[in-house]
């Protein structure tokens, strides 16, 4: 099993997506940010960074996280990121689109594009599929799990823009789960996290 | 300078709130973490958001009642998940099996939530859910319940015995961000802004 740390910002939902057994099991440690740029980062094999932290301390992190993934290490980011700090991002915003199941047989826009990627032994596409904040754009090299119908990225894998790998979605089920908020959300993490700890990236 | 005080959690949906003339007009933001270096004297009231971290909260929460004491107002809403604020219980969700679980009634008329349709509050867009999905209970025992989910579980109330000053919480998400969607729920916005003002008039004019 790899080790995985996950950046801890006290907010509500979190406290409880990261305190759930079912996830907490996978979990190495729980780094509260305040305390992260002290950290010894040096017994993880993964560094998870979930949705809606803090500007002022995820900016001040930066070189630390990008840090840890040069040194081999895989890096997360869940949910939209309006901040520059994950190499070669190009994040688009996008307005959520809250609505789209409201009319029947729509299409979620949602394209599973690499479904022999190891992943997908533990989640589907339905599992991932509610609305999305936006869209990355990665690197030439990075391989895209998930795209919206034009293409852009909701999960990707970067192992071209550092040593280690990023992995990165739009999506934010940490946040979801936490704030008792659709189901979905909650079979996301269900395979997602078991998938980081021990399956093939 | 505001006289209210809101805590900016930092985080990716807040940003709007840092350009919005509405936030910027009444409400002085500062940073989550710039907290226990404010000096709370100009301030009537603390607006508290959802995202805030409240392990943060817990190391101040001594700040915040002393602040009550003085006879001043805390705005909470969200789910309390430690315990830094007075007298309010850690959130509950509540066990939903259908959609009408999470139906509003209003439980008494308060100038917050006046000319506010429940329904409003309970769909967006015909989905229920959005608006709370549990409770701090047991609520402290004089406190004033505004709203509640069915089976009598209050979300939003008032706390005006546990400290000197005013408590006002809802488990939900903010409700300053109620606005401009064009549905009544856009007057709490504005209708908790001046219960805010009126309530300090209140607190410091010894009508309690």
């Amino acid at each position: 099993m790899r080790k995985i740390a996950v950046i801890f910002s006290g907010n509500a939902p979190h406290m409880r997506t990261f305190n759930e057994p079912k996830y907490k099991q996978y979990i190495e440690e729980l780094i509260y940010f305040p305390e992260f740029a002290e950290a010894d980062l040096s017994r993880f094999d993964v560094l998870f960074i979930p949705s809606q932290l803090n500007e002022g301390l995820l900016m001040k992190n930066k070189e630390k996280i990008q840090t840890f993934a040069d040194n081999g290490g895989i890096v997360v980011a869940f949910g939209p990121q309006p901040w520059e700090w994950i190499p070669n991002q190009q994040w688009e915003d996008r307005p959520a689109n809250f609505w789209w199941w409201l009319e029947p047989g729509a299409d979620s826009g949602l394209r599973l594009v690499a479904p022999e990627y190891d992943l997908f032994n533990y989640i589907t596409l339905a599992d991932a599929t509610w609305h999305q904040h936006g869209v990355y754009w990665p690197v030439e090299g990075a391989q895209k799990l998930i795209t919206t119908a034009d293409g852009g990225a909701v999960l990707y894998v970067d192992k071209v823009s550092s040593n280690g790998t990023w992995i990165v979605t739009t999506l934010d089920p940490d946040y979801h789960f936490g704030s008792y908020f659709m189901p979905a959300t909650e079979r996301f993490l269900d395979g997602f996290l078991p998938w980081l700890a021990k399956g093939e990236i | 300078m505001k006289n209210i005080l809101f805590l900016d959690p930092g985080h990716a949906f807040g940003l709007e709130n840092r350009t919005s003339p509405f936030m910027s007009e009444n409400f002085t933001i500062i940073d989550q973490y710039v907290f226990a270096e404010t000096d709370l004297t100009p301030f009537k009231a603390i607006v508290v958001h959802d995202f805030i971290d409240q392990i943060y909260m817990e190391k101040h929460k001594e700040k915040i009642a002393a602040f009550l004491n003085e006879g001043k107002i805390v705005v909470w809403a969200g789910h309390l998940v430690t315990p830094w604020l007075p007298g309010c219980a850690i959130f509950t969700p509540k066990e939903i099996k259908n959609h009408t679980d999470y139906e509003i009634s209003i439980v008494k008329e308060h100038p917050v939530f006046e000319g506010v349709n429940p329904d409003e509050m309970t769909y967006n867009k015909g989905v229920a859910g959005f608006f709370a999905r549990g409770s701090h209970t047991p609520v402290p025992v004089d406190a004033e319940v505004l709203l509640s989910l069915p089976e009598d579980t209050p979300i939003t109330y008032i706390d005006r015995t546990t400290t000197k000053g005013t408590i006002f919480v809802h488990s939900g998400r903010d409700l300053f961000a109620l606005r401009m969607q064009s549905k009544t729920t856009d007057r709490i916005s504005t209708q908790l802004l001046q219960w805010i003002h009126d309530e300090y008039e209140r607190l410091q004019g010894g009508t309690n």
